[in-house]
């Protein structure tokens, strides 16, 4: 273990939320924090927090925030000892961790072993498959064309999901129903991989259809020893893309928890794993299935904290620092954490992005609920990175009570000037299967297909949106039927 | 944005609303409602009204694949278009039989909200 040292200053080299996160943890272990940023995020929270910012490209990601160099580069001008990556982007490649070691900083994140060894998903599954843990039948190998790998689809059986080697959170993923519709879904992944990751090649899985994804968070501390914070649900996905979490799952009993919980901490410690991770998994019928690790900060971490009353993002950089841990021996969980993403979308639009300037916002605050947001009213929606604005995070003593908290939290949630899925998020959690906690990865696309479809306002609900835009000191103006002028105007965000 | 009070069905009910470029943003009963002063423009949708035939941009971004090219023979439902936006990629579908009359985008190519990007005519 190396010598405990501290760190003067860290670059982020990220945006949005999670760049909040990270500067707040640096204020309050009194670090300086250095904002690595594109040349349209000024306009963001982060850059008004951080205590250094650095331009260190154009909007689109792989001029900024996919750009090593010019991260590296940033970084090392303003003089910091240290770069976070966050989560997304550089946060999983190890060439980034090679180059901020080789200009003599610490990457704050698992060693570029450990990158590699878990990023690649072909090495990962060797790695399970070595230390014992249970894996899903697939093909990940070289050769790439779409003949072999039509032919692969055939022999794993469909469903078979396709997936970008290099990524995750939902880019570049693919579900192949039957041979008909292989070739156009195996394009696809491979396009969206190239242009989330930078490589094309994908590989292939048996997809299990009513399975669950359980995901086991885990920490290898500065003295080498991997840590279980248990597991999060994660469920609730659309288009693989995940829509709400929790922790812990309402569907492990101590046995299968206590399984699960050793496995993967048990492929982590194999490893020699620093920092933190997310093993992940699909769970169905009693047996679970590792799909994937994902070597960093989980967007979803919160409800972990929340649970295990422990600090993840302080964790990373007190660990970098060759520091110790102050958690207990015996970690417990307690009560319930729940997080939406709030992403901005018009849920009445099939999930269509809505881009724009944010023009009002309201947090509802209270006791047990959490608010992880990037922005403030001015600042603008671009269409250049993830739609996802904003988490809404809340505990509670019961998974009951912590649903209840959410519905009211949001209900009291504004925001203006974009459409966000808050109406879609409250109709999962008043949802039946959500609310009985056996939902499946299935079951966004099961009862939410096309999103959410609005039937119209009622007379009465017609006359009282007029009084509301009268009271603003503005009268529609002509159009539409004369009895009703509003009449072909009415949508809902 | 402004707290008001408006009376719904005899009772006094609270509102935040405000009002931006054409729209009127407001929140009642733990719902947002976004209502289009702008007539003949449903806001977040397809601009250009829906024309038939026409496909226009539904948001920002960049274009990854063109399918058709003038004069070619269309099926209601056909992909046209695919275009990549936040990281997500998005297929545009003709929403009618046809002959492709005009492309007017190429692959790589970034786009505005409600741009054309096809139109299949007769």
């Amino acid at each position: 273990m190396a010598r405990p040292r501290k760190f003067e200053r860290i670059g982020i080299a990220n945006r949005g939320e999670v760049a909040v996160r990270i500067i707040r943890a640096c204020q309050e272990l009194g670090i300086e924090s250095v904002l690595l940023h594109s040349s349209v995020d000024e306009q963001t929270a982060a850059y008004r927090m951080a205590d250094q910012t650095v331009c260190i490209g154009e909007a689109p990601s792989n001029q900024s925030y996919l750009n090593i160099k010019a991260n590296v580069r940033g970084a090392k001008a303003a003089g910091c000892d240290a770069v976070h990556p966050g989560f997304g982007f550089l946060s999983e490649n190890a060439s980034f961790a090679d180059a901020v070691a080789d200009a003599g900083m610490t990457f704050i994140g698992p060693t570029p072993e450990n990158i590699r060894l878990f990023g690649d998903k072909i090495s990962a599954k060797a790695h399970v498959e070595k230390s014992g843990g249970p894996t899903i039948p697939g093909y990940q190998g070289e050769q790439q064309d779409i003949e072999k790998l039509t032919a692969e689809c055939d022999r794993i059986g469909y469903p078979v999901i396709c997936k970008a080697a290099a990524g995750g959170g939902g880019r570049g993923l693919k579900v192949i129903r039957s041979r008909a519709d292989a070739s156009e879904q195996i394009q696809s992944a491979q396009r969206e991989a190239l242009s989330a990751f930078g490589s094309a090649q994908v590989f292939l899985e048996k997809y299990l259809d009513h399975a669950k994804h359980i995901e086991v968070q885990i920490f290898g501390d500065a003295s080498g020893r991997a840590i279980s914070l248990l597991e999060r649900e994660c469920s609730v996905q659309r288009r693989h893309q995940k829509i709400i979490e929790e922790a812990l799952s309402p569907s492990l009993g101590d046995e299968l928890r206590e399984k699960i919980s050793f496995t993967a901490r048990d492929l982590a410690e194999r490893a020699g794993y620093r920092g933190a991770g997310t093993v992940e998994f699909l769970l169905q019928d009693g047996e679970y299935y590792f799909i994937e690790m994902n070597t960093r900060l989980q967007v979803e971490h919160p409800v972990t904290e929340l649970v295990m009353g422990v600090d993840l993002v302080k964790a990373q950089i007190l660990t970098a620092m060759g520091q110790a841990l102050a958690w207990p021996r015996d970690l417990k969980p307690r009560g319930h954490a729940i997080e939406c993403r709030i992403y901005a979308e018009d849920p009445y639009q099939g999930g269509m992005p809505s881009v724009g300037k944010i023009v009002a916002a309201h947090w509802p605050y209270g006791p047990g609920r959490r608010f992880e947001v990037g922005f403030e009213p001015g600042d603008e929606v671009t269409s250049f990175y993830d739609s996802m604005i904003a988490k809404v995070i809340v505990w509670d003593e019961t998974r009951v009570r912590a649903i209840q908290k959410m519905k009211r939290t949001l209900e009291d949630t504004i925001i203006f000037g974009v459409r966000t899925n808050i109406p879609l998020l409250q109709e999962i959690l008043s949802h039946d299967e959500f609310v009985r906690g056996t939902m499946t990865t299935r079951f966004f696309e099961t009862h939410f297909p096309k999103g959410l479809s609005f039937g119209g306002y009622t007379e009465s609900e017609r006359k009282f949106i007029q009084s509301v835009g009268s009271r603003l000191g503005e009268t529609p103006s002509s159009g539409g039927s004369e009895a009703n002028p509003w009449a072909h105007s009415w949508s809902r965000g | 944005m402004n707290w008001i009070t408006v009376e719904f069905a005899g009772r006094q009910e609270r509102v935040a609303a405000l009002k931006y470029q054409g729209r009127l943003w407001f929140h009642w009963r733990g719902e947002t409602h976004v209502v289009d002063l702008d007539q003949g423009r449903r806001g977040g949708g397809r601009a250009g009204g829906g024309e038939t035939g026409v496909t226009t941009a539904p948001m920002p971004g960049k274009i990854t694949k063109v399918l058709v090219a003038k004069g070619d023979a269309v099926k209601k439902g056909q992909t046209l278009v695919v275009m990549e936006a936040m990281k997500m990629e998005y297929t545009l579908e003709a929403d009618r039989e046809g002959k492709v009359g005009e492309v007017n985008v190429k692959r790589d190519e970034q786009v505005a909200l409600g741009a054309v990007l096809v139109r299949v005519v007769d």
